[in-house]
């Protein structure tokens, strides 16, 4: 036995030293980190996606996909890259990443030139405004979301009621009335990023503050108040929300016990899943868009709140054949064609203006149609603040719901991550 | 031993590799951690210096003082609760009661499982509505009792600390290995004496093994304690309200901001604690053990 | 030592103890398997049945399926054998490197020795999560981004305070008096390392290789930042991808973590003869 284990050691260590050689040929390698892969609602279509572009320029350019599922580790090496000035290739960013920080550090390809090419006309008008520096445009805004509620119609008639509620106080009288029945109202959670309860707030704080709310940081007092009506929220979600991550809230709304659900709109690919289906019934099937309610004496009538879902950046390039190789990539997966494909099969939204698809399902089309309808948008709280507050809205918001801190007190744990940071 | 010129040279050799590597992969970068501690920087800027700014806020920061307070606290509930529970198990395997053999594996069991999949278990386990915990309690009759363990203020850092607590598997076997050192004939003498299996654990065994695999588990625990991170982040990712928050968590959220000034400044406070832990230990271990040192080697120069 | 230890006869406070003792080994070896269990039975449920039913119903019809869901995500088998790979050499020059570095600061007194060792000592408190820049900067510089050397060159640096620390700790308790006798008899620096020290020192050598060993195979921050092509990733990265995969699908994602655990137990079952008898020989009565 002893040998046998000392002549394995020799073997695994003959292996480990022969680190494999990659041969180097004149192709282009594009290194890219991606998110859209395993589960993720975009990934059969862009794995079919690339493969195309690796096949159509087959010897020329090969596009190599690093396959990150992990939300978290994904942003720690992304910052850590971009930090050491290994930027690879091409990344998939979110608000969570200080965008303008990075463009105006020249972290990335100036990505204008291409764009005023005519390429630019295939996006939605305005799309770069927010975000370009100088006029320059660094990170391309890729996907978009909104963010609305869905409910489930079945379980809204075993409650009663016949109605999404139109204002806040129809929604906690709704509340009642589901808690009586013993159903959750909606799927709160405090535990990990807080993901579900920071779309609510966001959703609170448009309904009372409105189109300007981010005016100020966080000086509106919409920011309290709406810390108060999330707080009420959580006496009508699932027991352990103050503990529950994403899973939780998506287990508890798929398991049928949740009416109201809030997410961005790659969600609704799961609400067609035959996986999710109960007696042969689709999720989707059951399912009814809704606006975000009124708050009385609010200012956010005709709001939206969005997001920009996904950048994609790329590293700047000293091989003028590499950047356009990068670039000739980003164009083709940008390509109008392509995006109607990838938000057929997946529900997202882009930036990227096209012809849907005929066989656009029932949920895109309605979400789509809120997304039109609404008179301004404003984005998520994490969007729109530092990712100071994205890190401190768990413990922010745990610390509201059990009574550490009050409304106040809660806006002000928020500002202090901000001041921190700054 | 005194060092012969003769051994000078091959010395140098030896301590080369572990210097190279230390010099490179710890002091330097710690050198780089000390010196981002004084700056401001978000990974994009050039690092501004801001002199002691970063360790103000930090104290000031309630956060970060439950952090501290936490770590604290871990670090003395493993080395003073969780490795005497693994002496005491040393104790009785090394006895080799019927069935040792196979006890002893189950015990390292889990530190052969992944940190992840070991919090991925203990979730389900505290899971408020179909946790093992709460079903525990609700079929004994406790069902008052049952709640959201991880989304407690009271409940969760005692949960996500006790849970570990009865793993003691590794520090056991370390000390079962020193245990099986002992002479024998010291237990001989002592059963010829009359004395229990109690006594000659409290006399001969735990003065025996004090100085040498108690000290190092005891160290490695408290160690571990204090770069507690993985554990907590999986469980409850600090909340809820930062109550199971640990330094290094602290440390990592800082990371994700980019505010690797003060991410730097608390990594550096954790290295002053741990090396005042260390310290502290090694006082407390010291008192007696250079007698028992000495009946160690004796007893092994009779055996 | 003997094989058979001589033993008063069970009476009074000795039959409370032995009750005692037990209890306790009972007790422990419960808390250690029965989640272990329960986790393996819910992994065979639906997800309604997990959700809806009491935690310790069993499944109406076992789900084997949620294996075959958990499996079909990513090659399992490549993760492992690049854990063992990278665990193993790590381990070997991890454990080489301390033990010449834990010889000398052991057995020979020279200028600096105890700050030498008190620095090693100081290492092991560092938050390895503070250095990711830096040792992402390292390691691509040294051209051992994306490679196999590149994770056992980390590896085996991070664990050197530790393993330095346990095999000096070890070294320090072996008489000085058998070393000294060799030297009489003109043994040089080198026989007295391989012929005395080494064969002494096993039980710290051992618990060193354990721990590290252990460190490298759960180890999943650097697995994945120096590292980008899926052929090289270790289990831990293998199993985050599972549980992200499956965090609505607990009963798949309870699959997922069933069946990473399985081969560190089968593997730690097969090889702990090894490892105990390494830890326990140490044959200081030579």
């Amino acid at each position: 036995m002893k040998k046998l284990l000392s002549l394995s050691l020799v073997l695994i260590m003959i292996i480990a030293l022969a680190v494999p050689a990659y041969a180097a040929n004149d192709e282009i390698i594009i290194n890219f980190p991606s998110v859209w892969v395993g589960t993720d609602s975009k990934a059969p279509y862009m794995e079919q996606l690339i493969e195309a572009f690796n096949a159509e320029n087959a010897g020329s350019i090969k596009v190599v996909v690093e396959e990150q599922t992990d939300y978290q580790a994904a942003r720690d090496k992304l910052r850590t890259t971009i930090t050491t000035g290994e930027t690879p290739d091409l990344c998939i960013m979110d608000t969570t990443y200080d965008i303008k920080g990075y463009s105006e550090a020249g972290k990335f390809m100036d990505l204008t030139p291409y764009l005023d090419e005519g390429w630019g006309d295939d996006f939605a008008e305005g799309a770069f405004d927010a975000w370009s520096v100088d006029g320059k445009v660094y990170a391309l805004p890729f996907e978009s979301a909104i963010f609305t509620p869905i409910y489930n119609t079945k379980i809204f008639a075993e409650i009663g009621w016949d109605h999404f509620p139109a204002t806040y106080d129809e929604f906690f009288q709704f509340c009642e009335d589901a808690k009586a029945k013993g159903i959750n109202a909606v799927g709160q959670m405090a535990g990990e990023n807080a993901w579900t309860s920071m779309l609510w707030y966001s959703l609170i704080v448009e309904a009372i503050g409105g189109k300007d709310v981010y005016a100020n940081g966080l000086e509106d007092p919409a920011f309290v108040q709406a810390a108060d009506v999330l707080k009420a929220m959580y006496d009508y979600t699932f027991d352990g929300a103050i503990s529950a991550g994403a899973g939780d809230v998506n287990g508890h709304w798929l398991a049928r016990d949740t009416a109201i659900y809030l997410n961005g709109p790659w969600w609704v690919a799961n609400l067609y899943k035959e996986d999710n289906a109960v007696d042969g019934v689709l999720l989707a099937d059951d399912c009814e868009v809704a606006l975000n309610p009124v708050y009385e004496g609010g200012k956010g009538e005709g709001g939206l709140v969005t997001t920009v879902q996904a950048f994609l950046a790329a590293a700047k390039q000293d091989d003028p054949a590499k950047e356009e190789a990068v670039v000739k990539f980003i164009k083709y997966i940008t390509d109008p064609q392509h995006v109607s494909e990838l938000a057929l099969s997946s529900g997202a939204m882009f930036f990227v203006k096209y012809d849907p698809s005929p066989e656009t399902n029932l949920i895109s089309q309605k979400l789509t149609e809120v997304a039109n309808n609404a008179d301004f948008s404003i984005l998520h709280v994490n969007g729109a603040f530092p990712t100071a507050v994205s890190t401190e809205f768990p413990a922010a918001v745990s610390a509201l719901v059990l009574g550490e801190v009050d409304a106040q007190g809660f806006v002000d744990q928020l500002q202090l991550a901000i001041d921190m940071a700054a | 031993m005194k060092l012969e010129r003769s051994d000078r040279a091959p010395l140098w050799a030896f301590m080369t590799p572990a210097l190279v590597l230390m010099l490179v992969f710890f002091v330097l970068p710690v050198i780089y951690v000390i010196v981002i501690s004084f700056m401001k920087w978000n990974g994009i800027n050039t690092p501004a210096f801001v002199n002691l700014r970063n360790f103000m806020l930090l104290f000031r920061d309630k956060a970060f003082k439950r952090s501290v307070i936490n770590n604290v606290i871990w670090a003395l509930v493993a080395g003073f609760i969780q490795v005497p529970l693994a002496m005491i198990m040393a104790i009785i395997l090394s006895r080799k009661p019927k069935g040792w053999k196979f006890f002893r594996t189950v015990y390292f069991f889990p530190q052969v499982i992944s940190g992840i999949a070991l919090a991925t278990l203990w979730r389900a386990i505290y899971r408020a509505d179909t946790g093992l915990l709460n079903a525990l309690l609700n079929s004994v009759g406790l069902g008052h009792l049952a709640k959201d363990w991880l989304g407690t203020l009271s409940t969760a850092f005692p949960s996500v600390l006790i849970y570990w607590i009865f793993y003691v598997g590794y520090y056991m076997v370390i000390m079962m290995a020193d245990i099986t050192t002992i002479d024998d004939s010291y237990y001989e003498a002592a059963t010829i004496d009359g004395a229990t299996d109690f006594q000659q654990a409290i006399y001969i065994t735990i003065p025996l093994i004090r100085k040498t695999s108690l000290l190092t588990c005891v160290t490695l625990a408290s160690v571990m304690g204090l770069r507690q991170f993985e554990q907590v982040y999986m469980l409850t990712n600090g909340g809820p309200a930062n109550s199971t928050s640990t330094i290094v968590l602290y440390m990592y959220k800082k990371l994700q901001d980019a505010n690797y000034g003060m991410a730097s400044a608390s990594a550096v406070i954790l290295i002053i604690i741990g090396v005042v832990f260390i310290v502290c230990i090694r006082k407390i271990f010291e008192g007696r053990n250079e007698e028992a040192a000495a009946l160690k080697k004796a007893g092994r120069a009779a055996g | 030592m003997s094989e058979t230890r001589v033993r008063a006869p069970l009476h009074g406070k000795d039959l409370v103890l032995a009750v005692l003792r037990w209890i306790l080994i009972i007790f422990f070896a419960v808390y250690t398997l029965f989640p272990l269990i329960w986790l393996f039975i819910a992994s065979l449920k639906t997800n309604y049945e997990f959700l809806a039913d009491s935690p310790f119903s069993l499944p109406a019809v076992p789900q084997w399926q949620n294996y075959v869901n958990a499996l079909k995500v990513a090659g399992l088998g490549r993760m492992l054998l690049n854990s063992v790979i990278v665990g193993v050499a790590a381990t070997v020059f991890n454990v080489i490197v301390a033990s010449m570095s834990g010889y000398c600061m052991s057995r020979f007194r020279f200028n600096g020795r105890e700050q030498l060792f008190t620095l090693f000592t100081a290492g092991i408190l560092v938050p390895l999560n503070a250095l990711m820049v830096p040792y992402f900067v390292i390691i691509n510089k040294l051209g051992l981004y994306n490679t196999y050397g590149g994770m056992i060159l980390l590896y085996c640096a991070i664990g050197i305070p530790m393993s330095t620390f346990l095999i000096r700790g070890l070294m320090d308790s072996i008489p000085m008096e058998l070393e000294e006798a060799a030297y009489i008899d003109g043994c040089g620096f080198f026989g007295r390392f391989f012929h005395i020290i080494l064969p002494l020192s096993r039980t710290g050598i051992v618990t060193a290789a354990t721990f590290e060993f252990l460190t490298c195979w759960n180890e999943f921050v650097f697995a994945n930042l120096i590292v980008s092509s899926e052929k090289l990733r270790t289990i831990q990265v293998g199993i985050r991808y599972f549980t992200n995969q499956f965090s609505t699908d607990y009963v798949s994602m309870y699959a997922a973590i069933m069946i990473s655990i399985i081969p560190s137990i089968i593997g730690y079952v097969l090889f702990q003869e090894q490892i105990i008898s390494g830890m326990t020989s140490g044959a200081v009565k030579g």
